[in-house]
């Protein structure tokens, strides 16, 4: 737990969870309506 | 002992009593075998009633079904189908319905607020907090219960005015809904009775397994308001969207099918969320006003923090009241494409752009109140430098949402201008920028409900580093993912585009709960800076208030006009013409004058309500001064 207390450690835990997090939701809550979040992508 | 056990009895029976009066519609609508009407017809007798009986096809839910009921009548303009006075009948019957439905939500509403309140003080620990508690909620129902006589009168001069001016189609709608007609007044009886008991049996029994039982009476007494204010969603569903009825709208025997048509569910969540918000409002300016005229530090104290209850409980309403008003504008469009159009891209469009300026106001006056009542604690005031990051965000969501799609110009102007939409601020009319500016507009409310929180706090849990930066870091990121999904919606087609707004509301909604929890844990055990200090806020907090409550008041008129006026020149679309000279759309001009007058009339009379609930003041049914530290009352150590 320390070690998370360290800034720079706590930010890039923190970018982690929060960027998988949120482009899971992204992708799952489209998918759920039968869209394709990476559509552009794919082109 | 004897005489406690007595009270436990006699509130049991009328808890068990209550129960009764709500099942007691149900048992009066079940179909009696004895009538035979219901009686399931078989063999030879249906072979030869079979020529008889005439069959219709449900407009909506396509089944077929034995016509029992007349045709739609086709109206002509005159004294036999539109009876009038020498004025408008569509503003008199628009300003009944208005002001009967302000009091009936608010009273619906407020019952909602005492349970949850009531509940609280129940389950709190801390004995003085638990009596304030108490005694809020007792407040609560003491300002709703004037209301609702009021309510009833209104409800009464509806149905005359319905029955004066527009006899054809009110026989139409009634003999519709015959069967719940009567199910619907016997749960305003119900709901009278158990509202008075409610009301009359607090001092009785205001401790122990008795509580609890007055506790389960708010229950009960909520879900028939609640199941009352269903069934009269049913009317306005089926106006909007008819079903169980075939293309002359006859009616075809089921009455489930009329009840619940399309907009059914939508409308439901629409109006509890919305009615609870309205509530809250005006809960919240009522404890302004009395914040502003108090006299003493008590009172301000006292009133202050009832303020602050009802603003939390009612913008807790308010935020997913937009994701709502999204879920019924979805059901719209799927239910006839050309309604939503009618609503959000054409004839009624600018009164949408009239709404979001509403919507934007009461997330501006929230943000204002929050930032106003930090000055109330001490510790606070590390926030207050950030607070103009915050109305930068808020004022960029506010702009974007408000902007309009096209601008009503002159020829020279459209030339000038090259079109019909501005080329760099055109881009921001369209739907996938306004879901990301009202999610800004959201998500920074919920940022502002967590610093006030934390205030007067320091954690000490031994991750609190660690949990600020993460707090931090998801805020940054839900906002980045909320504008580039509105921006991502720019480059993919239309049906793709669409569903970008369902993850733009699941990350505000994850920034909702999962910071609310973890702001929890994290301030559990907390450090505190200094208590609160209750009724030291500025007075420009409570003028927040009184505009909140306002702008919701305004935007419920404006929305229900909105609602209504989509059916346009129908009574029941697409089945009932309305033939009557006023079956056209007013200005918008005309609607905000009706709309602010329908306002102006709900705050005159409101504040006579507010005066004779004051002029009856009974007391405090509990000990409300007691458990109160020193001279200047502290109503809540925590939130």
């Amino acid at each position: 737990m320390s070690a998370l207390n360290n800034p720079v450690i706590a930010v890039i835990v923190s970018l982690v969870i929060s960027v998988a997090f949120f482009t899971l939701v992204d992708h799952y809550l489209m998918d759920m309506q039968g869209l394709d979040y990476w559509y552009l992508f794919r082109q | 002992m004897g005489l406690l056990a007595g009270k436990r009895v006699f509130s049991i029976m009328a808890l068990c009593m209550m129960v009764g009066l709500l099942l007691l519609p149900i048992v009066v609508a079940l179909p009696s075998p004895a009538i035979g009407e219901e009686a399931p017809v078989t063999g030879d007798e249906a072979k030869k009633d079979g020529d008889k009986v005439e069959k219709g096809r449900d407009v909506y839910y396509k089944t077929e079904g034995i016509v029992v009921g007349a045709p739609a009548p086709k109206t002509t303009d005159g004294p036999k189908d539109y009876p009038r006075y020498n004025f408008e009948s569509r503003v008199l019957i628009w300003f009944a319905n208005q002001q009967h439905l302000y009091y009936g939500s608010f009273v619906l509403a407020v019952p909602i607020f005492c349970m949850i309140i009531e509940f609280m003080g129940v389950v709190t620990k801390d004995k003085a907090l638990a009596k304030r508690y108490d005694q809020l909620a007792y407040d609560f129902i003491k300002i709703s219960l004037t209301a609702y006589s009021l309510t009833a009168i209104l409800g009464g001069i509806l149905i005359f005015t319905f029955l004066t001016l527009y006899p054809a189609f009110f026989s139409y709608l009634s003999g519709i809904f015959r069967p719940v007609m009567h199910i619907y007044a016997l749960m305003f009886v119900a709901e009278s009775g158990t509202l008075y008991i409610y009301y009359y049996g607090w001092d009785k029994m205001k401790e122990g397994f008795l509580k609890w039982i007055h506790l389960s009476m708010s229950v009960i007494l909520n879900i028939i308001g609640t199941l009352l204010m269903f069934l009269a969603n049913s009317w306005i569903g089926f106006m909007m969207s008819p079903a169980g009825v075939d293309e002359q709208g006859r009616y075809l025997g089921n009455i489930w099918h009329v009840i619940h048509t399309a907009l059914w569910n939508p409308l439901n969540l629409h109006r509890i969320l919305g009615n609870m918000a309205f509530g809250g409002g005006v809960v919240a300016a009522y404890a302004a006003y009395k914040f502003l005229a108090a006299k003493t530090e008590e009172d301000r104290a006292h009133y202050d923090w009832m303020g602050y209850i009802a603003m939390a409980l009612g913008v807790a309403f308010l935020i997913p009241l937009p994701f709502a008003g999204y879920w019924l504008m979805r059901e719209v469009y799927a239910y006839r494409q050309q309604m939503g159009i009618t609503l959000m891209g054409g004839l009624l469009a600018w009164l949408f752009i009239i709404q979001a300026t509403m919507i934007g106001i009461l997330f501006l006056s929230t943000n204002y109140y929050l930032w106003q009542a930090m000055g109330r604690m001490r510790g606070a005031e590390k926030y207050q430098r950030y607070i103009k990051y915050l109305v930068f965000l808020l004022a960029a969501g506010f702009i974007v949402f408000i902007t309009p799609h096209t601008m009503v110009m002159t020829p020279a102007e459209l030339k000038a201008m090259g079109g019909q939409q501005h080329p760099v601020l055109g881009n921001y009319g369209v739907m996938s920028a306004k879901n990301g500016g009202i999610n800004v507009i959201i998500t920074t409310t919920v940022l502002s409900f967590v610093w006030y929180m934390r205030g007067n706090k320091v954690s000490t849990v031994s991750w609190a580093k660690f949990g600020n930066i993460f707090m931090g870091v998801f805020f940054a990121c839900a906002y980045i993912n909320i504008i580039w999904l509105a921006i991502y919606g720019y480059y993919i087609p239309a049906n793709v585009r669409v569903g970008l707004s369902v993850p733009q509301v699941a990350t505000t909604l994850s920034c909702l709960f999962f910071m609310f929890a973890l702001n929890s844990v994290m301030m559990k055990g907390a450090k505190q800076m200094g208590p609160i200090e209750w009724g030291k806020i500025s007075a420009r907090s409570q003028y927040a208030l009184i505009m909140l409550a306002t702008a919701f008041t305004w935007m419920m008129g404006l929305m229900g006009y909105i609602r209504s006026s989509v059916r346009l020149f129908w009574h029941v679309n697409e089945i009932m013409r309305d033939n009557s000279p006023w079956a056209y759309t007013h200005t918008v001009g005309f609607a905000a004058n009706m709309i602010s007058a329908n306002v102006l009339f709900f705050w005159i009379s409101i504040l006579f309500v507010f005066w004779l609930g004051s002029l009856t003041a009974k007391k405090a049914p509990v000990e409300s001064k007691a458990g109160i530290p020193g001279s200047v009352p502290q109503p809540a150590a925590s939130h």
